[in-house]
């Protein structure tokens, strides 16, 4: 579902991502770990067509994304460190207005009921965004990605600044959406969540993707001897 | 004060590298050094053409042959208004006051051909003069130096820093407002030189020494108007919620002030004490006048004079009188019409600085507008200081008549017989000497808008002071 | 789908009261500057009435006069004679040439505060009714007027501007852009439907308020070619609030934070509508500088002195031009009017050539302006306000014509009467010329205006396409 083929990014002869071959299928969660600046946002930002690349290509279910990127970002939803909402609306409104963006169409009840199965209860969700905590934000970005049926989910850093209970459910609700069918590609320094939610982990180091492992293979004492040898510039 | 002084460097040295302050301080330099140097092209050229007219309409006096002393009087002369050396630097109301003014018998002439008359619209958006960029420019590029000067150090960090290093607010501000001075001044006081060369320049031999306290007082004032912005801007600053709030209020504050508020003042103005139309004007004199008598026209004031005439030189006709009737009653219709005038013209002056009054009301919360008339009343282009020399060429005007009158009335056979004077009588009538009231005249005149610019400079340094220890820190 | 974006974007500026705050100040200032230019409308409209109302009265006074000047009941000098034609054309029988307020003459002051707007015109030179100047505190005069151009060409951009300046960097900040683009949609349809129910706002307040000033302000719309010109204003005024929120799109489309796009909005704004016109006003001066005045008031004296010297011989001469009006019995010595007659005219022709220099320059001038004024909308906003309120110097020009005209009539009426020793009688009174002010016509204005139109559609065209460009390379993330 998403292909990354000698995808490399450079900045001014800086370079941010070294050519990076991927292939994601459908159902997995594959968790890139890093260290800041070693080319997981990078990554996320061309698979959004944020940036252009500067060799190779990155598709979504089969769409090159600088040549396609309208199409290619119908199948998609991305959720940020920080989820930004519109202070000012309510998560209902919010929700409704990224999904119209999408050129999505849907009743109140069915708005109500992705927010639900994304965790947000009904008196939640009819708030201001401008009262809700970082989880809660979180929890409107997935609602966007049910309410689009997206196939790939781009994650950067989601969980980071969230609370222990808040990051179980949201791994839990990531579950449920690789479960049907969804590809996802997580960005995390968080190395032992990737290993309890992710099904593939890469390791990222100055741009370069050093190795991946399927996390059923990595046990505990493993995770140490990663995060010594990549984690720890 | 040391501390004042390191943080004072800081700013100017941080200013200095930034491109954007450098960029608007050379527009700002650049447009100010080009309005002084082609102000006082212009000052020179239209001088010139004002010293040679004022010689001509005195050789035309001078030459103009034998006639009959009150033809004479009708022939009249011209008054050239001068021009003032430091209008170079603010045209002031002279755009819209006329250059010059026919000084003729039975009539105060109204001053005509008002330069504004020839130059196009565009004229309407301002005139590119040391003023506008003192008044308009200027203060906005203090706006944009100072706006961020506390909300961007808190939103960097920065603020924790400095008072956990034991700064206190009053230094900071100080320092800061010293900073902006320094970095200002780089800009303006080249400038300044510039000006003073070209206003001495443009003052004539002796005239630079009675145009240096002009130019004092103007740069002084112009000094207090610059700190007042800085002060306020340092206020806001400090007080704003973030950086762009607080531009938001000093730009609204900027535009009210420079742009919005003179307009405003001059609506209020209109309204509150409306001046006459210039045709219901002409017919109240007109109506005025025709209760006295012209000269030309024997009536009932006039036969009332020769009465009084006859018996006070206790003869029983007219002819036999010692003096000549027809002067005697032209003399005593330009008394009637003086009286007239004296009315027509102080009711229209009054109203005016009625008007003017209400200017300076709005200045108390528009500071612009009291910078605006001191700046014209420096530059001798103010409405008060165009009323001096219209009475001056008034107070001409009277003597001339009187001195034909006189003529006619003492020299002029009582016999109705023709009568010409000639060269000796014309020179009798000394050339139209103006002089310019002096600076101290002037900040008279100016004492309320120096005294509002003045409260602003006072009173925002006590709201920066204020502010600043007041300010969030995170 | 476009629509549905709208009204979210309209929902979120809801949220800040940002149409209730834009409407109320916007409002205010219209309204306010509407009222102010009936004001004047009205005080010309006043002033007019006065003048008409004068001469009305002064006529029948000297209707009234004639048959007891006749009887000998009231006893004149030749200088007040109102049987004499040089006597009546000189005064008590001069009309008033008149250009009353055009039907949209509240939307803008514009020149018309500077120019004469009615002439006494007698059979004096046309320097002796020209300078009717009108009475103003010098000080209003620099500073303008509050009215409808003055909101629209200052106040209407900067409520633009600080309405849009952050149109796409707020998202930014915020960090909704990175969410709402991961969606199907571009940066350009999200910036448009970001910015058109901003246009759609403030374009109507813009457009319907001068529409309910002109209204309710009593203009004539019946007049002639009155619909039209309020529909151009509208045209300009949409083209010209277009031109802003082109520049607000372009400013955020290179991608700087919002405070910088105020400061770079807020520089182009003073740019624009300050620093340019101030500019090119220094510009045509000293490109075709216009001679103090004081030049023509010595070339009329000194004409007016070499002609009175002359007087007699002029006349003789004159005479020999036009034998139709030598009087019927030649010889005797001439008198003071038909002297008057001659050295008048021999004055107007000797200054004429000083006259047509001041004219030559400032058409000079005039031409630099048309051509340069496309540097800045706001120049070829404000003329074509000015012309559509007709407060435009062309106009003004176009009633000097006109009254140089009547002029003529008035002296072709009154000369060779002059000349041939007619009385007059109270009948002839009604012979008098009467003026009567003909309008421009619609096509002069429209072929300028549609002129100004481009000038305002092409810049805004080029900056719409700089912006859609530019946000074609928006750095959405990072560097």
């Amino acid at each position: 579902m998403l292909i990354a083929t000698g995808l490399s990014k450079s900045y001014a002869g800086k370079v941010a991502l070294h050519p990076l071959d991927l292939q994601i299928q459908p159902g997995e969660i594959f968790c890139l770990l890093g260290a800041n600046g070693a080319g997981k946002t990078t990554t996320i930002n061309l698979f959004l067509n944020f940036i252009q690349p500067s060799s190779g290509s990155a598709k979504i279910g089969g769409l090159d994304v600088t040549e396609e990127p309208l199409a290619s970002k119908k199948l998609l939803a991305y959720i940020p460190e920080q989820v930004m909402l519109y202070k000012n609306l309510t998560g209902v409104e919010n929700l409704e207005y990224f999904t119209s963006l999408a050129g999505g169409r849907h009743t109140p009840s069915e708005l109500a009921s992705f927010l639900d199965q994304a965790g947000l209860a009904g008196g939640d969700a009819g708030k201001r965004v401008g009262e809700y905590s970082k989880g809660m934000r979180q929890k409107v970005g997935i609602a966007i990605a049910i309410a689009k049926g997206a196939r790939a989910l781009l994650l950067d850093e989601p969980t980071s600044g969230l609370d222990p209970k808040a990051s179980n459910e949201f791994s839990a609700l990531l579950k449920q959406l690789s479960d049907s069918g969804a590809a996802i590609l997580m960005a995390t320094h968080d190395l032992f969540r990737a290993k309890e939610t992710g099904t593939r982990v890469g390791i990222m180091k100055q741009g370069h993707l050093v190795a991946t492992y399927a996390t059923s293979e990595l046990g505990h004492a493993d995770l140490e001897r990663i995060y010594l040898e990549h984690m720890h510039d | 004060m040391t501390m004042t002084l390191l943080i004072a460097r800081k700013e100017f040295t941080e200013m200095l590298r930034d491109g954007r302050f450098r960029g608007a301080g050379a527009i700002v330099f650049t447009l100010l050094a080009g309005a002084l140097l082609l102000g006082w092209q212009n000052h020179r050229d239209v001088s010139a053409q004002h010293r040679v007219a004022q010689e001509a309409t005195r050789a035309q006096w001078l030459n103009q042959g034998k006639k009959n002393p009150h033809s004479a009087a009708h022939y009249g002369v011209y008054a050239f208004k001068p021009q003032a050396p430091l209008s170079l630097v603010d045209h002031g109301t002279d755009p819209y006051t006329g250059v010059a003014v026919w000084l003729e018998a039975h009539k105060q002439n109204e001053f005509k051909y008002r330069p504004a008359q020839d130059a196009t619209a565009v004229q309407r958006f301002g005139e590119l003069t040391g003023a506008t960029v003192l008044q308009l420019l200027a203060p906005l590029l203090i706006v944009l130096l100072t706006f961020n000067a506390f909300s961007g150090e808190r939103e960097l960090g920065t603020l924790r820093q400095l008072f956990s290093l034991g700064v206190s607010p009053a230094q900071l501000s100080s320092g800061k407002a010293l900073g902006v001075a320094a970095a200002l001044g780089l800009w303006l006081a080249p400038a300044a030189i510039l000006g003073s060369m070209a206003i001495a320049a443009a003052s004539g031999q002796g005239e630079v020494m009675a145009s240096a306290p002009r130019m004092i007082g103007m740069a002084l004032s112009y000094l207090l108007y610059f700190g007042a912005f800085t002060g306020i801007s340092l206020a806001v600053s400090a007080w704003a919620p973030s950086s762009r709030a607080a531009l938001m209020i000093l730009l609204g504050f900027w535009m009210m002030n420079g742009l919005i508020a003179p307009r405003v003042a001059s609506d209020l103005a209109k309204t509150w004490k409306p001046s006459p139309s210039a045709f219901d004007f002409g017919q109240q004199m007109q109506l005025a006048l025709a209760k006295g008598s012209d000269g030309h026209d024997p009536g009932a004031r006039a036969k009332a004079l020769e009465a009084g005439l006859r018996k006070k030189y206790k003869v029983d006709k007219a002819e036999a009188l010692p003096v000549n009737l027809l002067g005697v009653r032209l003399q005593d219709s330009e008394d009637h019409g003086n009286e007239v005038f004296d009315q027509s013209y102080a009711a229209l002056w009054e109203n005016f600085a009625q008007q003017n009054r209400i200017h300076q009301m709005v200045a108390w919360a528009a500071p612009g507008l009291a910078m605006r008339s001191i700046s014209m009343g420096f530059a001798g282009t103010d409405f008060p200081q165009h009323t001096h020399f219209a009475k001056a060429a008034e107070d001409y005007r009277r003597m001339i008549q009187r001195t034909m009158n006189d003529e006619l009335t003492y020299q002029a056979p009582n016999t109705g017989a023709p009568y010409l004077a000639g060269n000796d009588l014309w020179k009798k009538v000394p050339p139209f000497e103006y002089t310019a009231p002096g600076a101290g005249w002037v900040a008279e005149q100016q004492a309320p808008s120096l005294g509002i610019v003045g409260m602003w400079f006072v009173g925002s340094a006590f709201l920066a002071a204020w502010s600043a220890r007041r300010v969030r820190v995170a | 789908m476009l629509l549905s974006l709208m009204k979210y974007e309209w929902r979120n500026l809801n949220a800040d009261r940002t149409p209730l705050t834009i409407t109320l100040l916007l409002g205010v200032a219209l309204a306010y500057g509407a009222w102010n230019g009936s004001q004047w409308v009205s005080f010309q409209r006043s002033t007019i009435q006065s003048a008409l109302q004068e001469e009305t009265e002064r006529l029948r006074g000297v209707r009234n006069e004639i048959p007891k000047v006749d009887a000998g009941e009231i006893k004149v000098s030749p200088f007040t004679d109102p049987r004499l034609p040089q006597a009546l054309g000189r005064g008590p029988g001069a009309r008033y040439a008149v250009m009353p307020p055009s039907a949209l003459g509240a939307l803008a002051v514009g020149q018309s505060d500077l120019y004469p707007y009615y002439f006494k015109v007698t059979t004096g030179s046309k320097q002796t009714f020209l300078n009717s100047d009108e009475i103003e505190n010098p000080v209003h005069l620099l500073a303008g007027r509050f009215d409808l151009a003055f909101v629209l060409l200052y106040l209407f951009p900067l409520v633009i501007l600080a309405c849009s300046y952050d149109l796409v960097s707020a998202e930014k900040e915020g960090g909704t852009l990175a969410l709402a683009l991961s969606q199907p949609i571009t940066l350009s349809a999200l910036t448009m439907a970001k910015v058109l129910p901003r246009v759609a706002l403030v374009m109507t307040l813009a457009v319907l308020l001068p529409f309910a000033g002109v209204v309710l302000g009593g203009a004539d719309l019946a007049a002639d070619g009155a619909v039209e010109r309020l529909l151009f204003w509208m045209a300009v005024t949409v083209a010209y609030g277009s031109f802003w929120f082109a520049l607000a799109v372009a400013v955020n489309a290179l991608g700087r934070s919002s405070a910088t796009n105020a400061m770079a909005l807020a520089g182009l704004w003073l740019l624009f509508v300050v620093v340019i016109p101030s500019v090119l006003n220094v510009a045509v001066k000293v490109a075709y500088p216009v001679p103090s005045r004081v030049e023509l008031i010595q070339a009329t004296r000194v004409a007016g002195d070499a002609a009175t010297r002359q007087g007699a011989q002029l006349l003789a001469r004159y005479l020999e031009d036009h034998p139709e009006m030598a009087p019927a019995e030649r010889g005797g010595i001439p008198d003071f009017g038909t002297v008057q007659v001659a050295v008048s005219e021999a004055t107007e022709r000797a200054v004429q050539p000083v006259l047509d220099r001041f004219d030559a320059q400032v058409a000079g001038q005039q031409r630099i302006v048309d051509r340069f004024r496309f540097l800045s909308p706001a120049i070829v906003a404000q003329s074509a306000f000015n012309d559509l309120a007709g407060a435009s110097a062309q106009r003004y020009s176009h009633f000097l014509a006109q009254a140089d005209e009547y002029h003529r009539q008035w002296r072709g009426y009154f000369v060779p009467r002059i000349l041939r020793k007619v009385k007059l009688s109270a009948a002839d009174l009604d012979q008098l010329p009467t003026f009567r002010y003909r309008e421009e016509d619609l096509s002069d204005v429209a072929g300028r205006l549609q002129i100004a139109l481009l000038g305002l559609l092409i810049p805004t065209l080029l900056v719409v396409f700089l912006g859609w460009r530019w946000l074609g390379r928006y750095p959405i993330a990072g560097a």
